[in-house]
């Protein structure tokens, strides 16, 4: 095998996991878990406690 | 019994040296750049010649002040997005002692001349071993909270912290493989071109897997937070981690167009920076459409101007970079200062901001209070900086391009047009603008420092942040 044979079956398998990725996160069924998945940073209180409550 | 409230302890104390780190790290830099104008600065002392100050510079800057916003982000986040209070509070402990440890020995050894010579990992191999256990421990703790975590899911920043972790300790490893020689002496463990390809290996990777990867996983949750909602496109972020990953392990060996590298790894090392323009820019536009709907906070919010400045500099220094990596244009700008530019376009305006950004909201939040001490103070820094990086940005460029053009330039003769002095004699009006440029920002972090001083004073030690007790499915 020479090596641009290499590199041409290196670059299609690169293509099909980058579809695959894409598919993947795009997917309807994944639509749900994504959506609560970025929500996470917000399932948290985090304000800042009340001014002047040094002790 | 469960734990009901979270580590804040290590956050802080991670939090603070930041700061601290960021100071020192910039000192030192400011120094260099006064240095390049009188040589004769430091009175001709060797330990603070430019060659022993010049890796104490990379290495406070990179991996104590931005190793230590890391620490302090990731453990932060990696807490509260899972919910769970750190996993192994005592190993938590000891990376923060054993980093502090790592940072003190380079300040010791660098000056004193001890040095591998590898860029990026100049420390000796007791250092390194250290480095590795620290790092260990690291792993433990977080992927050890991300185990224990009581979300159903894991949040996109930490798996940027999860690939930065894991990919900085394959890279440290490797590259870091030596012969020991005498405790304070060793040799690498790879000779000639091959020593060449894995030190740039693991030197893009660093930048990468260091200053990128775990930035965004910072990006990915200051920016959401600061502006109140959720990321603009999750998926794409999903995208965003792969893709990057993938592509950033193979860019090294555009640090070495034109050298003995096989050529078909220079283009190798062209192409994939080209491609890595791709999810650089969806990663950027991820970020600021978030703001979208919210754009009106950027005029009253100077935590929210340094996070989306920082990522317009990261939009400007990821095109700049592939461009740079393009052959023929790296035949034009490598070894001059226009490498210089582009990095602290990165370095400066992206890593250092995004984290100065996160610490402004992070710092009220462990110390019990609403907010900074000054708000307008942190406008002020906001300026500061931007002014410093433009400056310095806009120097190098100017004087790289010059430079390039200057040695290439070739007489009917085929002599060279232009003698080294001379080009250096270019140089000097370009230095004198950097200096300023440094010297803003450097200013802006003692304004920082003052104001979280403040801030810390007034506030009190937050050990008690509850973990919400909600069932999760």
């Amino acid at each position: 095998m020479d090596s641009g044979l290499i590199s041409g079956i290196v670059t299609i398998v690169f293509v099909i996991v980058f579809i695959g990725i894409v598919w993947w996160a795009y997917s309807k069924s994944n639509k749900q878990r994504f959506e609560d998945a970025g929500k996470l940073p917000f399932d948290d209180d985090d304000t800042p406690a009340k001014q002047g409550d040094k002790q | 019994m469960e734990a009901t409230t979270y580590n804040y302890k290590v956050v802080r104390q991670f939090a603070i040296m930041t700061v601290v780190w960021g100071i020192v790290g910039m000192l030192v830099g400011v120094t260099l750049a006064a240095q390049l104008i009188w040589p004769e600065l430091t009175f001709g002392i060797e330990w603070l010649s430019y060659g022993r100050l010049r890796p104490l510079h990379t290495n406070a800057v990179i991996f104590a002040f931005g190793g230590s916003a890391m620490f302090a982000v990731s453990y932060y986040i990696v807490q509260r997005t899972c919910q769970a209070r750190l996993w192994g509070e005592k190993l938590a402990a000891f990376t923060f002692w054993g980093w502090t440890a790592v940072i003190v020995l380079a300040a010791i050894t660098l000056p004193l001349g001890y040095t591998t010579s590898k860029e990026y990992a100049e420390l000796e191999w007791p250092i390194d071993i250290l480095i590795t256990v620290v790092w260990v421990a690291y792993a433990l703790v977080f992927f050890g909270t991300i185990i224990k975590r009581k979300t159903k899911h894991i949040y996109v920043s930490n798996w940027f912290f999860g690939a930065y972790i894991l990919v900085i300790a394959i890279l440290h490893i490797v590259n870091s493989a030596e012969l020991p020689v005498t405790l304070t002496k060793s040799y690498s463990a790879y000779a000639g071109v091959q020593d060449a390809m894995i030190q740039w290996w693991y030197g893009h990777n660093a930048v990468g897997f260091f200053l990128t990867t775990a930035f965004l996983g910072m990006m990915y949750y200051f920016i959401p937070k600061q502006a109140g909602r959720p990321i603009y496109s999750y998926r794409l972020s999903v995208v965003h981690f792969w893709s990057l990953n993938f592509i950033y392990m193979w860019a090294g060996p555009h640090h070495l167009q034109y050298t003995a590298l096989p050529d078909w790894a220079q283009s190798l090392g062209m192409v994939f920076s080209l491609m890595l323009l791709a999810p650089s820019w969806g990663g950027m536009m991820n970020g600021i459409m978030t703001l979208s709907g919210a754009w009106h906070k950027l005029r009253t919010d100077p935590i929210l101007k340094f996070l989306v400045t920082a990522l317009s500099f990261y939009g400007m220094s990821t095109f700049e970079g592939p461009m740079m990596a393009i052959k023929t244009v790296n035949a034009l700008s490598h070894y001059t200062e226009w490498t210089i530019g582009h990095v602290h376009s990165g370095a400066l305006g992206w890593v250092a901001m995004i984290t100065i950004g996160s610490m402004y909201y992070l710092i009220p939040r462990l110390f019990g209070r609403e907010s900074m001490f000054s708000t307008k103070m942190i406008e002020w820094h906001f300026w500061l900086s931007t002014i410093g990086v433009v400056l310095y940005i806009a120097a190098m460029w100017i004087a790289g391009v010059a430079q390039g053009l200057m040695w290439r330039a070739s007489n009917a003769d085929g002599t060279l047009t232009y003698s080294f002095a001379q080009v250096l004699n270019t140089m000097y009006p370009f230095y004198g603008i950097r200096l300023l440029g440094g010297l803003l920002f450097f200013c802006g972090m003692l304004m920082m420092a003052w104001n979280v001083w403040q801030t810390v004073r007034a506030g009190r030690v937050v050990n008690d942040a509850p973990i919400p007790q909600a069932v999760h499915a």
